[in-house]
């Protein structure tokens, strides 16, 4: 795993960069003799920058085996999930709440856990109705109106 | 030193029908998701922020929000003790002893005795509670920015080093939840800071955004990729009351595991996870016979169980009384009531002591409904176990976006979750635990105004933090923590170099 830490300490390097950069430039160390907006976030892009170097000595050997991140295929659920998920919040406002979360919820079970289509439409459509029930009804959210709802 | 009035006035609060059904929901939720690996207390109280911001009152939130807390701490055993998988990772040591009961036939036992001992544990830390939080909040009257200064960075430095193994690692997300908590207005000048132009950005970070991503989608992110483990219970229960020489065995453990546990619990990070580990260690020093240590010995599951539950009303103190939360699940009891107006501190008990004795009177009930939960309806518990997480985990999903959703109605929070869920999960695969970020950003703000406000009555020379007294008792306490834990690091990798 240690390439996996060291590729993790450079960015988090950049992130110390960014910061420091954002601390001197943009906001302000001291203003009129007093610590300023910067003042903070300077100090913390300092302590970053050290730690992450800290990470990249610690881990700096090569690994005597090299393990990938994931095991054979385990990252395809975790992006599937991902991807269903994103693609529920790019419909959401146009679509609507309700029938976002019917379709969600119908693709997750079909496509992540091997469900029945049927079995995932019903859950689907129940878990859609608990949520106006719960959310739209009870706790009076103002879900967004789409196609159908 | 104890306030019978005040814990009158609790009882009062606590015993009317809502807070009753609250305290009931919470101790419901919390033994539900202790005893469902992958799902803790605080993603769950995460996925219920938005709930508790229709809440009227900031005391029925939090009695919903600690019942979930010191609730998980009971159902976390029984997916130690059945299946081996602590549903809690404070419940991570009741496998070893817990488990061989459950394989020898004895899981009934094992069960009870873990209720048995978290109701008394529970119970002992909860009257600490009561007895501790009042003159200690007094005292704290006398901090002003210095010591709150210094304060936080004990509080935060002893969370990051207790809690995880990797102290490293710790500090990093430690640095990294101080950097989001910049995100926004600059609380003492107004600047904008790190928006990038974004003008969602530039009202500061949400809390509930930032704690359901991480925990919640994180925590599904992670159960996906793992499967679950839900189809294996074989093991029946039954005989869930122990007998009287199961008692006789594990009264003193109980007793030992509730002090462990409560002084534990006090110190920030130190928690129900570090108690546990004590509590065992301590249990098996003082055993006839150590030797039956994981291989079913009961001690092992009554002390460890008692020590979880007694940490987990003690870590009620710091937070109640100096608004420094030790952990991540008391870091959202702590967003909660400033979501709600309240300001955890010193002044809590004085300003509001509705709501310090209302949570405090709704533990002592809440113990009592764990105890009828746990013990009779255990069988109950154990077919929860055996709902798949394949459907459990989208519905959860759905819970955190529309929760999110709800809270802010911005579809650009739901992006902001989304991407910091995926950074939880990336996060959780490479080791780096999440609760120093979460208490960091909670922390944040305090320190930076307390720093700044301090700089600017000493006229910026930073000495003011060594002048005062109580600020340089700890930062020197700080120091000397440290400075121990770097030389007991080096002592432990100089013995286990050669062999």
């Amino acid at each position: 795993m240690n390439a996996w830490y060291r590729t993790t300490a450079v960015l988090l390097l950049l992130v110390s960069g960014l910061v420091l950069q954002q601390s001197v430039q943009v906001l302000r160390i001291h203003e009129d003799g007093q610590p300023g907006s910067g003042f903070m976030p300077f100090g913390l892009g300092l302590a970053l920058a050290a730690l992450s170097l800290a990470l990249l000595v610690k881990h700096r050997r090569r690994d005597a085996e090299r393990r990938p991140f994931w095991e054979r295929r385990a990252w395809l659920h975790p992006l599937l999930a991902v991807a269903l998920t994103a693609g529920f919040i790019v419909v959401f406002d146009d679509v609507g709440a309700i029938t976002s979360v019917a379709v969600l919820v119908t693709c997750w079970l079909w496509l992540v856990s091997r469900k029945s289509l049927p079995i995932s439409a019903l859950t689907g459509v129940l878990t859609a109705a608990a949520v106006h029930v719960i959310f739209e009804r009870f706790l009076q959210t103002p879900f967004p109106r789409g196609l159908l709802f | 030193m104890f306030d019978l009035a005040g814990l009158a006035q609790g009882f009062g609060i606590a015993f009317t029908s809502v807070n009753l059904l609250w305290a009931f929901i919470g101790a419901l939720l919390g033994t539900a998701v202790g005893v469902l690996p992958g799902l803790g207390p605080a993603a769950t109280i995460a996925l219920l922020l938005p709930v508790s911001m229709k809440m009227g009152s900031p005391v029925t939130a939090i009695i919903l929000m600690s019942g979930i807390f010191y609730g998980a701490m009971y159902g976390g055993s029984t997916t130690s003790i059945l299946l081996n998988i602590p549903g809690e990772a404070a419940s991570v040591v009741t496998c070893m002893d817990g488990h061989q009961m459950a394989r020898k036939g004895r899981a009934g036992a094992a069960l009870g005795i873990a209720a048995i001992g978290s109701f008394v544990a529970g119970t002992v830390g909860v009257i600490g509670l009561s007895a501790v939080a009042p003159p200690l909040a007094s005292f704290a009257l006398r901090f002003g920015p210095p010591e709150y200064f210094s304060l936080t960075v004990v509080g935060l430095l002893l969370a990051t080093y207790l809690a995880g193994d990797q102290p490293l690692r710790g500090f990093i997300m430690a640095v990294l939840g101080l950097i989001l908590g910049c995100i926004g207005l600059d609380p003492l000048s107004g600047a904008v800071r790190f928006a990038f132009g974004v003008p969602d950005l530039m009202s500061n970070l949400d809390f509930v955004t930032l704690a359901m991503g991480l925990f919640g989608v994180g925590e599904i992110l992670v159960s996906l990729e793992e499967g679950s483990a839900a189809s294996i219970l074989t093991t029946t229960v039954k005989n869930v009351f122990p007998t009287l020489a199961d008692l006789a065995r594990s009264g003193w453990a109980m007793v030992r595991g509730s002090v462990i546990g409560f002084f534990v619990g006090i110190l920030p990070g130190g928690g129900a996870v570090l108690s546990s580990l004590v509590s065992y260690a301590v249990e098996k020093r003082v055993s006839k016979h150590p030797e039956e240590f994981g291989q079913g010995a009961i001690e092992g599951v009554a002390g460890p169980e008692a020590a979880n539950n007694s940490a987990a009303s003690a870590s009620f103190i710091p937070l109640l009384t100096l608004g420094i939360p030790g952990n991540a699940s008391t870091a959202m009891i702590f967003a909660a009531l400033l979501i709600h107006g309240v300001t955890p501190g010193p002044f809590l008990i004085k300003e509001h002591p509705d709501v310090f004795w209302g949570v405090v009177a709704s533990m002592y009930i809440g113990n009592v409904m764990l105890l009828v939960l746990n013990l009779p309806l255990v069988g109950m518990w154990a077919k929860l176990l055996k709902v798949p997480y394949a459907f459990l985990a989208p519905m959860i999903m759905v819970l955190t976006l529309v929760g999110v959703f709800s809270v802010g109605n911005s579809v650009f929070d739901i992006w902001v979750m989304l991407a910091l869920g995926v950074l939880g999960y990336l996060a959780r695969k490479l080791a780096f635990d999440l609760g120093p970020l979460l208490l960091a950003f909670v922390l944040g703000p305090i320190m930076e105004r307390s720093l700044r406000q301090s700089l600017l009555m000493s006229g910026g020379r930073p000495g003011i933090f060594l002048a005062r007294p109580i600020s340089a008792t700890l930062l020197a306490a700080a120091a000397l923590f440290l400075a121990f834990g770097a030389w007991s690091g080096r002592r432990r990798r100089r013995q286990a170099a050669p062999a």
